[in-house]
């Protein structure tokens, strides 16, 4: 790979991740460049979902998983028994393929992660809902029914204010899992604009299966085949000129 | 004749056979419903819920209001003890125990346990909480009601949250929420509709259970609200009027029997229609 | 990303504890249904023996000799003849409903099939008594007794011996009717399942819309349905209120299908409050019986079901 030093917000280390025996991330090392964004591509089960879903800690929730290696972030092993899940996922938040509004207003949805981390007072708490939805790109859209349930909203919206729901708690990364597959063109390209809009502030990682949007939207990609990082780089070099042939085959959409 | 004659013959026999089952079963519901109404509007009036029991040969003078109370009294109280512990049940089994060996067994025995015979409960709480105590109370009634609420809202309560996709509650946890959180204010609000109904159509069903209240709180001529001494029920005192030998009791039965039956049909109909509109 | 505040810690760990304390009340339940009921009945399974007493058909309150047989048997019976009403009746309703039924009625006949269900035990033991028990005395049982009765050898099954119309019989219509519904749902809920590609293969070879129902539709929805039978018989042998008003309750050795009987559930309803000593644990012993016939029959189900998948 090239020798282009970068600002490393995460790093990763040897990590294998088992479902139960099943090894479905084989031994990941791999740089995630500070507020950039860095898209996880490959065919369907090679492990970049579930990459995606070691940075917080998802895979906890089912009995039976077990990790290797490490996840340096701030300087501490993510991967370690001792780390807090409530606080870390505050700080690596996650967006996901489906729109997943809670059922409560909209402002509420919002206000819902402030008001875990003790943020009670209401003014404070107005600002924030109305500084992540501006963020969100869906402040015009909702400013004058913020009381009203989110589910009133249409699909791209929804994914809009999951969006809002997860910047409002201000976190230093972002996971994004496929975020528009469940989306028309439109909302997709919304999405994608207001990617570019928050790259320079925050770090995001993206599944995605689509590989022009890998293309328009990220500054590095990651290509994973079976369960293995097989190349990581600058996504215009990754996309002209793959140092894998491998690489060059899903590229050209030889196979995947 | 050829044999593709007969066979279509014999396939409208079975549809026509069908239909008639489908026509008998709406028939029998309205012969029945026709019955109670017309027999039971015979004996409703004022006096029925506002006075107690008069000795049979007072003809017009008693009421059943005593029984109403009571009966008022002991769903109360089953659904005080019975809901909580029916909706923490059903929440460990979805969102605790659904993958491991404990909360698949509790799941099914709780499948089981919704058709026990509910007389059954009625000796088993008569050997917990009558025969120690020394007679029949309205605690033991109550108890026996809430142990038939209990696996029903469980396993409604179960099924509805499970209908919640997991997505959600994955996102509620990425956003940094501890899981009980998680739980009260994303998963059991989104299945509201759900356990609510499910909660309210186990009320309207002990509500008209008789069996066991039998030998629990059993009855009583006079209004009471103490728990501790034998308590009226509605379904009780219907059982016992029906089977006296007094016509103005029987006709006291039939109308209480009405109050009932539209009690608990409305509650279906209108939970059903419910059911058929909500979200999850 | 230090440790949290230990508030949420045990607030979380008390979520837990309340939630797995609550589930377990139903092992506390069944066990403690267990224990009593083995526990009141030890005397009476001391004095007659476990296997005497569920075949002895004797019940003599001054000897004080008591056996389950009649009472099982009654029990048997009356809900044997339930679902061999019920099962194909349901299966019916269901079949018109998913298949045959206009759209526009639909909601209507289902409802009001599921609405049976809703109607407490006891108004039908009301209903029963008063108004369909002597409607089948002048009806069905003179019609059957004036066709069979004088036949040799099984005419006296069908004699009628005593008046009122209430008796082995009508308990068993009426309880089929308590149990249609259920049968009918579970039917209808299968049905429905049966993917529209397989019945459309059924019609694609030339089959009937009848033959396509008996030859697709219903052997794809074999076993939900048969597990909703096995379940309706576990319903049918506990009932209890109906049967109570309309068995008869009289403990005689049984001639005839119109003759009154007994139940498990209404010799309890109708001796446990009066009861005591050898006859008290009597009652409980059937009762044990009666809960361990109903458990068997439900698990049976649950295997059937779950094993079939």
């Amino acid at each position: 790979m090239e020798n282009q030093v970068i600002e490393k917000e995460i790093e990763v280390n040897n990590l294998s991740f088992y479902y139960g025996d099943k090894l479905a991330v084989k031994n990941v090392t791999l740089d995630i460049e500070k507020n950039k964004i860095t898209a996880l591509i490959g065919p369907s089960g090679c492990g970049k979902t579930t990459l995606l879903r070691c940075f917080n800690r998802m895979h906890d929730l089912y009995k039976g998983n077990r990790y290797e290696g490490s996840i340096m972030f701030k300087d501490i092993n993510i991967l370690d028994k001792n780390v807090d899940m409530t606080n870390l996922r505050a700080e690596i938040g996650m967006v996901f393929q489906k729109p997943t509004p809670f059922p409560m207003s909209i402002f509420d949805n919002i206000a819902y992660g402030l008001r875990l981390r003790g943020i009670k007072n209401k003014t404070e708490l107005q600002d924030r809902v109305e500084n992540a939805l501006k963020k969100a790109a869906i402040w015009n859209e909702v400013s004058d029914r913020l009381s009203t349930s989110a589910f009133g909203l249409s699909g791209g919206q929804q994914q809009r204010l999951s969006i809002a729901r997860t910047l409002a708690p201000e976190p230093d990364v972002i996971l994004f899992d496929e975020p528009t597959s469940a989306l028309d063109p439109i909302s997709t390209k919304k999405i994608e604009e207001l990617m570019q809009e928050l790259r320079g502030n925050i770090t995001m990682l993206i599944v995605t299966h689509n590989m022009q949007q890998a293309a328009r939207i990220s500054d590095r990609t990651a290509f994973m085949y079976m369960g293995e990082l097989i190349e990581e780089g600058p996504t215009d070099k990754m996309f002209t000129n793959p140092e894998k042939q491998m690489t060059e085959e899903y590229i050209t959409g030889k196979f995947g | 004749m050829n044999y593709r004659f007969l066979r279509k013959i014999k396939g409208y026999i079975m549809l026509f056979l069908s239909a008639l089952a489908a026509v008998i079963g709406v028939v029998l519901l309205f012969a029945i419903l026709y019955k109670v109404i017309q027999t039971g509007m015979a004996g409703l009036n004022l006096a029925l819920f506002t006075k107690d029991e008069a000795p049979a040969f007072m003809i017009g003078e008693g009421g059943m209001r005593h029984a109403f109370v009571g009966q008022i009294i002991l769903t109360l109280v089953a659904s005080v003890i019975g809901i909580p512990i029916g909706i923490f049940g059903g929440i460990y089994l979805s969102e605790y125990g659904s993958s491991s060996k404990l909360g698949r067994f509790i799941s099914s025995l709780a499948d089981v346990s919704i058709s026990i015979p509910t007389i059954i409960i009625g000796t088993f709480i008569y050997s917990f909480l009558v025969k120690p105590l020394g007679g029949f109370n309205g605690w033991a009634g109550a108890v026996a009601l809430a142990v038939i609420l209990i696996p029903v809202i469980m396993r409604t309560t179960e099924e509805s949250l499970k209908l919640i996709p997991w997505q959600l509650r994955e996102a509620a946890l990425a956003l940094g929420t501890p899981y009980y959180k998680v739980i009260k204010d994303i998963i059991l609000k989104s299945a509201l509709t759900g356990i609510f109904t499910g909660v309210s159509l186990a009320i309207a069903r002990v509500a008209g259970e008789t069996a066991p209240l039998l030998f629990t709180s059993f009855n009583n001529k006079y209004l009471s609200a103490n728990m501790s001494e034998p308590m009226p029920s509605l379904t009780v005192t219907i059982f016992q009027y029906a089977g006296s030998p007094y016509d103005n009791w029987i006709i006291s039965a039939w109308a209480s029997a009405l109050v009932i039956t539209v009690f608990i049909l409305l509650t279906n109909i209108i939970l059903k229609y419910i059911m058929k509109r909500r979200s999850f | 990303m230090k440790e949290t505040s230990n508030f949420s810690f045990y607030k979380d760990k008390f979520f837990l504890a309340a939630s797995l304390i609550s589930a377990l009340s139903i092992l506390l339940i069944i066990i403690g249904i267990i224990v009593s009921l083995f526990i009141e009945s030890f005397d009476a399974i001391k004095a007659f023996g476990f296997f005497n007493f569920i075949f002895s058909t004797s019940w003599d309150y001054n000897e004080e000799i008591f056996g389950a047989g009649r009472a099982l048997l009654g029990s048997i019976l009356t809900s044997f003849i339930a679902i061999i009403i019920a099962a194909p009746m349901g299966i019916g309703m269901a079949v018109f409903i998913v298949e045959m039924c206009p759209s526009f009625l639909k909601g209507f006949i289902s409802t009001a099939i599921e609405l049976l269900a809703a109607i407490p035990s006891i108004i039908y033991g009301m209903w029963g008594l008063f108004i369909f028990a002597p409607f089948l005395e002048n009806t069905l049982q003179k019609w059957v007794s004036g066709a069979l009765g004088d036949v040799p050898v099984i005419g006296s099954f069908f004699q009628i011996n005593y008046a009122g119309g209430i008796g082995l019989l009508t308990s068993g219509i009426v309880l089929s009717i308590m149990i249609v519904p259920f049968i009918a749902s579970i039917a209808r809920e299968a049905l429905s399942r049966v993917p529209r590609e397989l019945k459309e293969s059924g019609y694609g070879l030339g089959a009937e819309k009848w033959e396509t129902i008996r030859d697709v539709s219903l052997p794809y929805t074999k076993t939900a349905i048969w597990g909703g039978i096995i379940i309706a018989l576990g319903r049918a042998l506990g009932e209890t209120m109906a049967i109570a008003y309309i068995i008869g309750n009289m403990n005689i050795s049984l001639t005839s299908v119109f003759d009154p009987y007994v139940t498990v559930t209404s010799v309890l309803v109708n001796e446990f409050n009066e009861a005591s000593g050898l006859q008290m644990s009597s009652l409980f012993f059937l009762a044990l019986l009666l809960f361990v016939l109903n458990f068997l029959t439900l698990i049976a189900a649950k295997v059937y079901i779950s094993r079939s998948r």
